[in-house]
């Protein structure tokens, strides 16, 4: 049994440590955890995502992150960049480690894979690997020189998914994004899920498995978790609701303003499996 | 007998006559004007393309068009699930025939700036990052840029940063549409009712084929009334409203 409150896995996560964050841009962001992380005062995280959005966004806003090593950071259409993110960044606040999706992807699947570094395909005429921590190593069976980077081994994944029972097993319903890759990259994984099941339930599908229970170590019941961002098949972007955000955060007391009035709808009691 | 339409329709349906029927097309992140010129082109010039959205489709069913093209709602229709490492996989093997890239600057060369202006650890402007395209851009047979701005700030000489450089094949604005011949952008066809002293002046290198260029075809009716009906909300209209 790992399901935990919100307010008990998030003190999981500790000062400095390397988190993975599922979903991508405005899609799937385990929303109410990221907000908890903020109200809770979490620093010096670094995060490593190909394609953060409005994770990046709140925890640039609640001055949690010491480094963002990522693709690209935008709450996409209709909304634009990030501002907090880009505000933190002009500032010299937050160390931008200017990557690549498929690049920070080509890390994660080393870690994932227990190896030192991967290659990665293309970059041909990008600067992006002269300010990176990227590596030119000689192919050994062909001559050809190489570009490689180094694995990275998130301390944690923190995954917001549609299913998941007390004992840690998850369902993703759509696309996946690079929650797959980022479970087994890290260490350990949190899950915020929008519903507790049953085990008989993964049992009788057990393919549709994206997270299997032995990766998970803690099981948050967070309806609507992931909210003002959307869901597959559950929920839209809250529109409305992103604006309200992008208007309120503009300012460090707004900020916690935000967490306080999203504080009731994001910390529930534990839900009961069904 | 002329009908109207804005310059959001003009974009679409450039990118749309670029798509050759058969080609594997890629549409990512933040890209409703691509989704428009992807659907057109299934329903139109392109029927046989194979279109794979990083919504997770391929071929999904599109019936609308949404601002937020990351949305998992692009995997509807599709009978498989293509997931974010399965595209850069087939990116990294070559399997894309064509792309689409948004971009913040590009220069007199082509090279693409995503990244920032100014100090690395503390830039004047930070721009979203490159996405995959350092990756995509050498790797796709031929990469469509387009940004629904035409500006000097975004058409420059010379940018600070490469972030991406590669298989360039045209870019696309609301004045005009480049190609890049000989390692330089030139003037591929400046849009209607465009002139040129206007594309000159916002743009912030010298077009060497400024007076000789062709103007660009006209939207058909057929073309206008299937982006139309794939959007009647105007959606694709998002991508000028910000920035």
């Amino acid at each position: 049994m790992k399901q935990v409150t919100l307010e008990h896995a998030a003190k999981l996560v500790r000062n400095d440590q390397i988190v993975t964050i599922g979903g991508t841009l405005s899609q799937r962001i385990p929303a109410a955890m990221v907000r908890e992380l903020a109200r809770q005062g979490v620093k010096g995280l670094h995060l490593v995502k190909a394609s953060p959005g409005f994770d990046a966004d709140v925890l640039a806003a609640g001055g949690c992150l010491a480094s963002v090593r990522a693709g690209m950071v935008t709450l996409e259409q209709p909304f634009g960049m990030a501002p907090n993110f880009r505000k933190a960044a002009e500032r010299g606040e937050l160390d931008v480690i200017e990557n690549a999706c498929p690049a920070v992807m080509a890390s994660l699947q080393a870690a994932a894979y227990g190896l030192p570094f991967q290659a990665v395909a293309g970059f041909a005429g990008s600067d992006v690997p002269s300010i990176a921590p990227f590596a030119t190593v000689k192919d050994p069976f062909t001559g050809n020189d190489t570009l490689v980077v180094p694995a990275i081994r998130p301390d944690w994944a923190i995954l917001h998914v549609h299913e998941a029972d007390v004992r840690g097993n998850a369902r993703i319903y759509g696309t996946p994004v690079w929650d797959r890759l980022m479970s087994r990259a890290a260490k350990r994984v949190i899950l915020t899920a929008e519903k507790i099941v049953d085990t008989s339930h993964f049992v009788a599908q057990p393919e549709m498995t994206v997270v299997p229970e032995i990766f998970v170590e803690a099981v948050v019941h967070a309806p609507n978790g992931a909210w003002p961002t959307a869901v597959f098949d559950r929920y839209d972007i809250d529109e409305p609701a992103m604006r309200h955000y992008l208007d309120i955060s503009r300012t460090p007391e707004g900020f916690r303003k935000y967490l306080e009035e999203t504080a009731s709808h994001d910390r529930r009691a534990l839900g009961v499996a069904a | 007998m002329s009908v109207s339409y804005s310059p959001a329709d003009m974009m679409a349906v450039s990118m749309a006559r670029l798509i050759r029927d058969g080609e594997v097309v890629f549409v990512g992140v933040n890209s409703p004007l691509p989704l428009a010129a992807a659907t057109l082109a299934r329903r139109h010039n392109a029927p046989n393309c194979t279109f794979i959205s990083v919504g997770g489709g391929i071929n999904p069913t599109v019936d609308r068009i949404m601002a937020a093209t990351s949305t998992a709602d692009l995997g509807r229709g599709s009978a498989s699930i293509f997931d974010n490492q399965e595209i850069y996989g087939m990116n990294g093997r070559g399997g894309f025939d064509l792309t689409f890239l948004g971009m913040a600057q590009v220069d007199a060369k082509g090279r693409v700036n995503s990244s920032f202006i100014g100090d690395r650890e503390k830039p004047k402007v930070r721009f979203p990052g490159g996405g995959g395209g350092p990756a995509i851009l050498p790797m796709s047979k031929r990469a469509v840029l387009w940004r629904a701005g035409h500006s000097p700030k975004i058409f420059v000489e010379d940018v600070q940063f490469t972030t991406s450089d590669g298989n360039i094949d045209r870019i696309v604005t609301p004045l005009c549409i480049f190609r890049k011949e000989d390692g330089r952008l030139v003037l591929d066809s400046i849009h209607p009712g465009v002139t040129r002293a206007e594309l000159a002046e916002k743009t912030g290198f010298r077009i060497p084929n400024l007076d000789d260029a062709p103007v660009t075809p006209e939207p058909t009716a057929e073309e206008l009334a299937i982006i139309r009906e794939i959007d009647p909300d105007n959606v694709r209209r998002v991508e000028f409203g910000l920035q």
